[in-house]
């Protein structure tokens, strides 16, 4: 992975007050990139192997709702907030605060793209 | 249910050169949005008038904040929980209008 990608990514981190953790990982749940705050709380559960799997289910069951494929689950926790952007063949994960910016969040949707494009390309069989 | 919030949105929206508004709740999403403004700004300008709070940590009053580009301007509010965004647009006739009055005030 290139450097300049997690550089990215380590400043969107800092960009956005109260968030810990940003994590790509493919839709089976194997992490590509992971930024986090080091000063900031533990959050490991996000790296737990049933915590990608389970969103992609949740997402391919939010779709069936008849509302459109669904792109975004938010989860509110009494001490956290994860944001979980389906953007497959990536999942994009930002695991932050429960008092976070979620609109913010949801701005930085599209400011991505660029750079997932590039790890998509990883990611896509030839 | 968010009736009364239309109507508040539209009275802004009545107001001289004003193009768009929407307001936000604490959690920087978007409660309601009228006219040419996009409601992903919402979490934006809720970070830019925290970030502007910091300034005067010890201020009672909501700052406010206003950007200028061009013709355009956007003015951020935070009061407690509520962040109000509008977005002004010069049209030349209010421009005009504006730089004859200042002329006449000079003489």
């Amino acid at each position: 992975m290139s450097d300049d990608i997690k550089k990215y990514f380590n400043d969107l981190l800092q960009k956005v007050s109260g968030l810990y953790v940003i994590q790509i990982a493919d839709r089976d749940g194997v992490p590509l990139l992971r930024v986090s705050n080091s000063q900031e709380k533990n959050v490991d559960f996000a790296l737990m192997p049933s915590f990608i799997p389970t969103f992609t289910t949740a997402c391919d069951q939010a779709s069936k709702l008849g509302l459109g494929r669904n792109k975004t689950i938010i989860s509110m926790y009494s001490n956290y907030q994860v944001v979980q952007m389906n953007k497959l063949p990536l999942i994009l994960t930002f695991v932050g605060a429960e008092d976070c910016n979620t609109g913010h969040i949801l701005a930085l949707e599209h400011q991505v793209d660029d750079y997932l494009e590039e790890i998509k390309l990883a990611v896509i069989e030839p | 249910m968010e009736q009364q919030l239309e109507k508040v949105l539209s009275e802004i929206l009545t107001q001289q050169d004003t193009v768009g508004a929407l307001v936000a709740n604490r959690q920087g999403l978007c409660l309601g949005a009228k006219g040419n403004i996009n409601p992903n700004v919402s979490g934006i300008g809720m970070a830019i008038s925290e970030q502007v709070a910091k300034l005067e940590p010890n201020s009672t009053l909501p700052a406010t904040v206003c950007l200028y580009s061009g013709n355009k301007r956007c003015v951020i509010q935070k009061d407690g929980d509520i962040t109000g965004i509008i977005y002004k647009q010069t049209t030349p006739a209010t421009a005009t209008t504006a730089a004859t009055a200042s002329t006449s005030a000079n003489n």
